[in-house]
């Protein structure tokens, strides 16, 4: 935690323990390096008056070590999404209009989320910030500050339709279904930090700041994998099918207690298909034999219904008498592409999770639970022997 | 004239498949100069991955590998020889940042591992981005996007309850958090090397990097609240909340109320006495005849025309909108088009095309996408004889040798 301007705003704020990044610089063997992890925004502070789900923008920022200011005791700042927002230097702040102005004179970057009419009547419209010449102002709103719609009222599943990606989720014979975890919001939160990240560095080289105008309908569009793609060079319009196979040898498959899902190809490119019946026909798996045809590899075969049916059947069958666990291992084994489905409880008993310390403690209220540490992990290289020992 | 604000970076991009390219996608329409390195024995998967332009299949025709590549160069090394490995090295000499996703220690059997990298160049920013860490006991666990999103429980967590999951239908994680978070780390150490002159190793997890993007439901979960599993569309705190049947084949409108008055405006723009029932006047009235409530407004908005419904409902103040297509987004969404959100570049093989641009702007230095995705080794001889310094004849004859392509 950054001491200087900030420590006065302090609150309450959630308790965290460090991730343990020893080891896993140890791990890499080199004894050139010192661990600095959360430190590279070290001198940066962030101010964020985003809201809920948006607030992954500026915990990825704490991740790398800037001091977040975050606002207390709106409405929907329950636990979860408090802890949502949470990185390693998160100050929350209650924050009057006197308070936000002295935020803004000194902070880095400002976070915003709503559109240009809102953001006027709460004095931030990018307009009304010209008093702030070195803040990065970091707008992400829901169809950008310009544009028609501009204003448009519009939730994460609204901005999931505007953007293209619900027409891609969920089974045909159903209404399209959103994924988990306002990720119209993720979506605009990643790009927004790799935005705030250029608008820093040039920064860097003039001392000015700028508006960084993020759009999340455009943050989700930007998702829909080669959706548009298929539109402007075949003409097809890719529909939604569930986590149907789309190819013989892909596709979800119900196990014992459970899913699992299994990848052997992209787009009609084989991805391990010859080790996927390699392990079928070295466990004896009842007409398996029959994927050593030479018709199997042709992507044509591969995506006729036949081909699909016949895969389902077999592998269907084979996988019901086995848990998700078991296929996982013995399938990564001969090096094919499957995983379970996890669970979040699956997720807190993960061998590999554990191994690497991913999880940290958080203490809430009078207990602990776990939290996710951060997404990436950052060693800085020592410049001097010097500078290694310490 | 600068080309971006991240002109004079420059990335030695081992990236390839799907979570990679766009990670060094961002930086190269921002002025880096990032140069793939591809392999003419083993090609980058999605280079034969559909679409292919006119559905005529070719290295250098695929949309999927296309759109991820803008404003990048392409050189072809055999880095199993020594002398790729030599140019290879020479080529990270002047680099800044070098990228890659293959399984863990691929780059050091190659000799271009991190400390081979340094030994090179002191203050390089490595990053590497395996399925699950470099270490670990599942570390050389094999996956994709959409074994990664299962494995994460972003699969698992979407769809209807009593169906199996469905997730999005693509490989979510390559296209949103996996690449982009890898990105801000990598800014984000670029700067600090900037501060101090350090550089640094990266290490993101793909595995790791999507369960952030669910930390939600692991909170929720352990604290007991619901939310952490299958729900359709329901929503914890809006109702109605859903996508409802419009006029035409497979055409809905995504529909979401999140107060009283919100409702009573949707009510009578819709003219739906149907829907005027005093169940339904509170939140929790609707939520507790949710079901029944999703039946009524399914039966009133299907003979709307989807657009026209979003508008109106917008217009007063409701939160609705078309469930767009591809071929909605590209042709007819008029935000997207006010936005310029979508880029069509010449390219020489698949010629006009479209391109993503970045779905954000900055006001004072903005980037562009400078030229269509290279294709294959478009920019070996270009790289190795006025970059790298390489004699014409030399590079001839490694081209002869199968070294250089």
């Amino acid at each position: 935690m950054s001491e200087g301007p900030w420590s006065r705003f302090t609150g309450t704020k959630l308790r965290f323990e460090l991730t343990k990044v020893e080891r896993f610089i140890m791990s890499l063997g080199s004894a050139a390096l010192v661990s600095t992890e959360g430190k590279p925004l070290g001198d940066v502070t962030v101010l964020d008056l985003s809201s809920r789900g948006r607030r992954y923008c500026g915990r990825l920022m704490a991740h790398l070590g800037a001091t977040v200011v975050l606002p207390t005791g709106s409405s929907d700042d329950d636990r979860v999404s408090t802890l949502m927002a949470s990185g390693e230097a998160v100050v929350p702040t209650r924050l009057d209009e006197s308070t936000r102005a002295e935020l803004l004179a000194d902070v880095d970057v400002l976070i915003t989320d709503a559109g240009p009419a809102a953001l006027w009547s709460r004095g931030l419209h990018p307009s009304q910030l010209g008093g702030f010449p070195r803040l990065v102002h970091v707008s992400i709103s829901p169809f950008g500050l310009t544009g028609p719609w501009a204003d448009r009222p519009s939730t994460d599943l609204t901005l999931l339709a505007a953007g293209g990606l619900l027409a891609l989720c969920g089974d045909a014979d159903r209404p399209p279904v959103r994924p988990y975890g306002e990720q119209s919001a993720v979506a605009a939160c990643v790009h927004a930090a790799t935005a705030t990240m250029i608008a820093l560095l040039a920064r860097d080289d003039d001392g000015v700041g700028q508006l960084v105008d993020v759009s999340v309908q455009e943050a989700v569009a930007h998702s829909i994998e080669n959706a548009a793609q298929y539109y402007d060079c075949e003409g097809v319009v890719r529909q939604r099918r569930g986590a149907a196979s789309a190819e013989a040898g892909s596709g979800l498959f119900e196990c014992g207690d459970g899913y699992v899902y299994l990848l052997t190809s992209i787009g009609g490119v084989l991805l391990g298909w010859d080790r996927l019946v390699r392990w079928l026909v070295e466990d004896g798996v009842a007409g398996a034999d029959r994927f050593e045809e030479s018709q199997w590899s042709d992507p044509v075969f591969r995506m006729s219904e036949e081909a699909i049916s016949t895969f389902v059947e077999i592998f269907g069958r084979y996988a019901k008498t086995r848990s998700k666990l078991d296929l996982y291992i013995r399938g990564q084994a001969e090096g094919v592409s499957i995983a379970p489905v996890s669970e979040p409880a699956d997720l807190l008993a993960n061998e590999q999770l554990s191994a690497r310390s991913y999880f940290r403690a958080a203490h809430v209220d009078d207990g602990e639970i776990l939290v996710p540490g951060s997404p990436f992990r950052i060693a800085v290289a020592a410049a001097t022997g010097a500078e290694e020992a310490r | 004239m600068m080309s971006g604000p991240l002109e004079g970076i420059r990335v030695a991009d081992f990236t390839w498949v799907g979570a990679g390219p766009f990670l060094t996608k961002p930086l190269a329409d921002h002025g880096a100069d990032v140069v793939k390195i591809e392999s003419r024995t083993r090609l980058d998967p999605i280079r034969s991955a559909r679409p292919f332009m006119d559905g005529v299949p070719g290295l250098n025709r695929s949309g999927y590998f296309s759109n991820r590549n803008s404003s990048k160069r392409s050189m072809c090394i055999d880095l199993k020889t020594p002398t790729g490995r030599e140019v290879a090295l020479k080529l990270i000499a002047q680099s800044d940042v070098v990228a890659n996703n293959f399984t863990p220690g691929t780059m050091d059997r190659l000799g271009i591992g991190y400390e081979d990298a340094r030994a090179v160049r002191p203050d390089i920013i490595y990053l590497e981005m395996p399925m699950q860490g470099v270490d670990g006991p599942y570390r050389d666990h094999r996956g994709y996007g959409l074994t990664i999103g299962a494995m994460a429980g972003f699969l698992g967590l979407a769809g209807w309850p009593d169906r199996p999951p469905t997730g999005t239908g693509t490989n979510y994680p390559d296209h949103v958090p996996n690449p982009l978070q890898a990105a801000t780390a990598v800014l984000a150490a670029l700067r600090h090397r900037r501060r101090t002159g350090l550089g640094s190793y990266i290490e993101v997890s793909q595995l790791e990097s999507t369960i952030n993007v669910l930390s939600e439901a692991l909170v929720a979960h352990q604290l007991g609240e619901p939310g952490a599993r299958r729900q359709g569309n329901v929503d914890r705190h809006l109702v109605p909340h859903g996508v409802f049947p419009c006029k035409g084949t497979d055409r809905w409108c995504a529909i979401a109320v999140e107060t009283d008055g919100q409702w009573r405006e949707l009510v009578r723009l819709l003219d739906a006495k149907a829907l005027d029932d005093e169940f339904f006047s509170t939140a929790a009235g609707r939520r507790d005849n949710a079901d029944l409530l999703d039946e009524k407004l399914a039966r009133c908005t299907r003979g709307w025309d989807a657009r026209t419904l979003a508008d109106v409902l917008t217009g007063g103040g409701v939160a609705a909108a078309v469930v767009n297509d591809a071929r909605d987004l590209v042709e007819t969404d008029p935000q997207l088009a006010a936005r310029q959100h979508w880029v069509s570049l010449e390219h020489p093989e698949m010629g006009a095309s479209i391109y993503d641009a970045p779905p954000y702007r900055l006001s004072r230095t903005p980037g562009s996408l400078r030229s269509p995705a290279p294709l294959l080794g478009e920019h070996t001889r270009e790289v190795c004889v006025e970059l790298l310094g390489m004699p014409p004849d030399e590079y001839e004859r490694l081209v002869d040798e199968g070294v250089l392509g």
